[in-house]
């Protein structure tokens, strides 16, 4: 019997020519200097003007109805969506976590009224949305949140502090969780609820944080007094660990946990190729044959998660080694451009290589730290 | 996942349940041969499982026999089964006619060739690169190198030159074919074993108490497992996207080539980073000739030699990318596409 269930699932026709008009239109924005490509572009590089494009496209939102400004297609096309924004480096930061996390939270949880008014502007790429999760005191010990939020008559007042919060600065809302009766005693999972908190309230401080690239993509955000109504309320109080939890899945296993650093090689490439000495080529084969074997992962993971099954620990698994092979990616197209003289490197490279470098600690970090998903694994294998 | 569903495989994984039990590849190792265990295997017709119905098998499809093997290498097979079904593809495909009993495989470069189970396999049916042949010798006929094996079941170097093969014929099949077969069967066989030293590993740290409480209790036990358990996901992805793609090719197996290539990088890479924290938590007693984790560890440091390491099929396969377009590397990545069509 085998213990960890990947399906293998053969590329699609119809994928593939979705695959071709994306390509087209990312190589004509690229070349007509509307963006700069990066590594780690889905959550570093931000363009509101690139999401309204994308959004034109009918590229965000794909997944729901048309009746919400979706446009009816499933996760597959979604997959190949992103897998090429990511593979292009395009600023695609500003509409990601919208896409990716709080539509489909939206559309389980959210009122008919919040649906119509929020999802089509989410698919037109003119709405975005910031995860609040991380406190300062609640980082992979995510369940000691103490951001409060009480009931009012109509609605929750919200007070605390939430950080790391990518993107909220750009952001119209976030959802965060939050404590909205006491823990109890042993069991700290009880008491938490998902919020959507309209960024532009009273009482809403948003502090850009500027990481050690010199960016400032996320923020420290304070919350004073802040109502929300209640239907702001997603899913069941208290019932929010499990939401959350069951969130974190999902996004752990997209192309975003190992194709962050792609660009880094691409643009290598372009200079190497035919140049690569016998080392190298070494390299580039190991490189590859990992790549290639962890897309089979993630894409199978796609396709179950299409099915409706929800493969946790398969998704821990692929973010842990896609976390590393993204990494090790960078390090590895460091040791292939030894085979290039370094004036022969277009700047082009040396700027996307060394934002690379500085951008490379969060990849073992966001969205649960390498640590954490080995937690995961361990207590599925049944060690915990 | 590899597909161990319909008759072969279920076949296969009855016969290994009732006559492979844990103790069977320890009697083998102390020279006690499970010839029941053939016996069994062969009654049923399982070693012809690839050969064409025209010279006496039932012309299986590819991936109907994968879970033939993977269920094989979970057992630590003692007898060469999944050997047998390379050297029986091999001489179907030159139309060589199939002899009784056990038999393996090599690929001819010059004289000599690293042979899997040279002292058990009665016949090794040896494809030979440079002349397209493919013959077949008696094993005893070829003088054997001597020198201290991975696995009792590994290669042993046999030199042909003065052997007088007892068949032989031109081929079609292309090096690139053969390749891809022999491959993804060791990726399937890899794969089937790293988890199966995964299963032992877990078990044990769940059993064994140091500091009063089970080791499993440790994180550092927990994550030096979880690394394992991801290198034998990718394991098994990497071998399962081989069988599929030879599955897919059956009629051009050579088209096949790159996702065993790349399984057998993917793969032979892991085997360090599995057989390490495999042989760590298990403390002294994995070392020991009396437990179990041994016929899993010597098999993959023996397998993954085959046809050469995994720092030779890197480059191999770098050197090819290394002169092919960018676009179509990512076309290669994605959807398996590696050559432009
Ligand atoms: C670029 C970036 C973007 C982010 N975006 C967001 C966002 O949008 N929204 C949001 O809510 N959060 C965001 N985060 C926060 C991220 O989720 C946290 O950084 C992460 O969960 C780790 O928490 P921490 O930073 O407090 O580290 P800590 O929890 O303090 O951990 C420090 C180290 O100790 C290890 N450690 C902690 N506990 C254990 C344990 N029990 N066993 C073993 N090791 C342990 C960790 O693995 C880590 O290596 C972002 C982070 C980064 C870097």
């Amino acid at each position: 019997m085998q213990r960890f269930n990947f399906p293998v699932v053969q590329p699609d026709p119809a994928l593939e020519e979705l695959r071709a008009e994306l390509q087209a239109f990312l190589k004509e924005e690229r070349e007509a200097g509307n963006f700069r490509p990066e590594p780690e572009c889905w959550m570093a590089s931000s363009d509101p003007e690139f999401s309204k494009k994308m959004g034109k496209r009918g590229w965000i939102g794909l997944t729901w109805s048309s009746q919400y400004g979706g446009h009816d297609k499933t996760a597959l096309e979604r997959y190949i969506v992103t897998e090429e924004t990511l593979r292009a480096g395009a600023p695609v930061g500003a509409h990601w976590i919208a896409d990716r996390q709080h539509a489909p939270m939206l559309i389980e949880h959210g009122t008919e009224e919040q649906k119509l008014d929020i999802l089509p502007r989410i698919a037109a790429g003119e709405c975005y949305f910031a995860i609040g999760l991380s406190e300062p005191g609640a980082g992979s010990d995510l369940a000691n949140v103490k951001t409060k939020a009480e009931k009012v008559e109509g609605g929750w007042k919200i007070n605390g502090q939430k950080i790391w919060s990518s993107g909220a600065h750009i952001s119209h809302y976030m959802v965060a969780i939050l404590r909205t009766s006491p823990a109890d005693g042993r069991n700290r999972h009880v008491g938490l609820s998902q919020i959507m908190i309209d960024l532009s309230l009273p009482g809403v401080t948003i502090k850009p944080i500027t990481d050690l690239s010199g960016d400032a993509h996320f923020n420290e955000v304070y919350f004073e007094d802040v109502i929300v109504p209640d239907d702001c309320l997603l899913g069941e109080e208290g019932g929010g660990w499990k939401q959350v939890t069951g969130e974190l899945a999902m996004e752990r296993s997209g192309p975003e946990r190992f194709l962050s650093s792609y660009i880094t090689l691409e643009t290598a490439l372009h200079q190497l190729q035919g140049k690569l000495g016998s080392d190298s080529q070494a390299r580039l084969g190991k490189l590859i044959a990992n790549l290639r074997t962890l897309r089979g992962m993630s894409w199978g993971i796609a396709n179950l998660l299409h099915q409706g099954v929800s493969p946790e620990t398969e998704a821990a698994l692929v973010k842990d080694l896609g976390n590393r092979l993204e990494n090790d990616l960078t390090l590895q197209v460091r040791a292939l451009l030894n085979d290039l003289p370094e004036d022969e490197w277009s700047d082009e490279m040396r700027r996307i290589l060394n934002i690379g470098i500085l951008r490379s600690p969060p990849n073992t970090l966001r969205g649960g730290t390498t640590e954490v998903m080995r937690g995961i694994t361990a207590r599925q294998l049944g060690l915990r | 996942m590899i597909n161990t569903e319909g008759m072969v495989a279920e076949t296969a994984a009855k016969i290994y349940t009732d006559l492979c039990g844990r103790e069977v590849p320890h009697e083998a190792e102390a020279g006690q041969y499970p010839q029941a265990l053939w016996d069994a295997l062969a009654e049923n017709g399982l070693p012809l499982a690839w050969v064409s119905e025209e010279n006496g098998g039932f012309g299986a499809d590819y991936d109907e026999v994968f879970g033939a093997i993977w269920v094989s290498a979970e057992a630590a097979s003692p007898v060469p089964f999944a050997e047998t079904l390379i050297g029986n593809w091999l001489l179907d495909r030159a139309g060589i006619a199939i002899p009784d009993g056990a038999s393996t495989f090599a690929l001819l470069e010059g004289n000599t060739a690293s042979v899997p189970f040279a002292g058990t396999a009665d016949h090794v049916a040896v494809y030979d690169a440079g002349k397209n042949a493919i013959a077949l010798y008696k094993t005893a006929d070829a003088s054997a190198a001597d020198g201290q094996a991975l696995s009792p079941d590994s290669d042993t170097r046999l030199d042909f030159s003065t052997a007088t093969p007892v068949a032989s014929a031109a081929t079609n099949l292309s090096r690139r074919a053969v390749e891809a077969l022999i491959l993804t069967v060791r990726a399937v066989q890899m794969a089937s074993a790293i988890e199966a030293a995964l299963n032992l590993s877990i078990a044990y740290v769940s059993d064994r108490e140091q500091f009063g409480r089970p080791l499993s209790k440790f994180q550092a036990i927990q994550h030096q497992l979880a690394i394992g358990a991801s290198e034998s996901a990718a394991a098994t992805m990497a071998a399962t996207q081989a069988a599929s793609a030879l599955a897919r090719h059956a009629d051009d197996p050579e088209k096949a080539w790159h996702e065993a290539v790349v399984a057998k990088v993917q793969i032979g890479h892991s085997v360090e980073a599995v057989t390490v924290p495999f042989h760590q938590v298990h403390g002294a007693m994995g070392y020991t000739q009396e437990y179990d984790l041994h016929h899993y560890t010597r098999r993959l440091w023996a397998w993954r030699d085959t046809l050469g390491n995994e720092h030779r099929w890197s480059k191999l396969l770098g050197a090819e990318l290394a002169v092919t377009s960018p676009d179509q590397i990512w076309k290669g990545v994605t959807t398996g596409a590696w050559i432009a069509s």
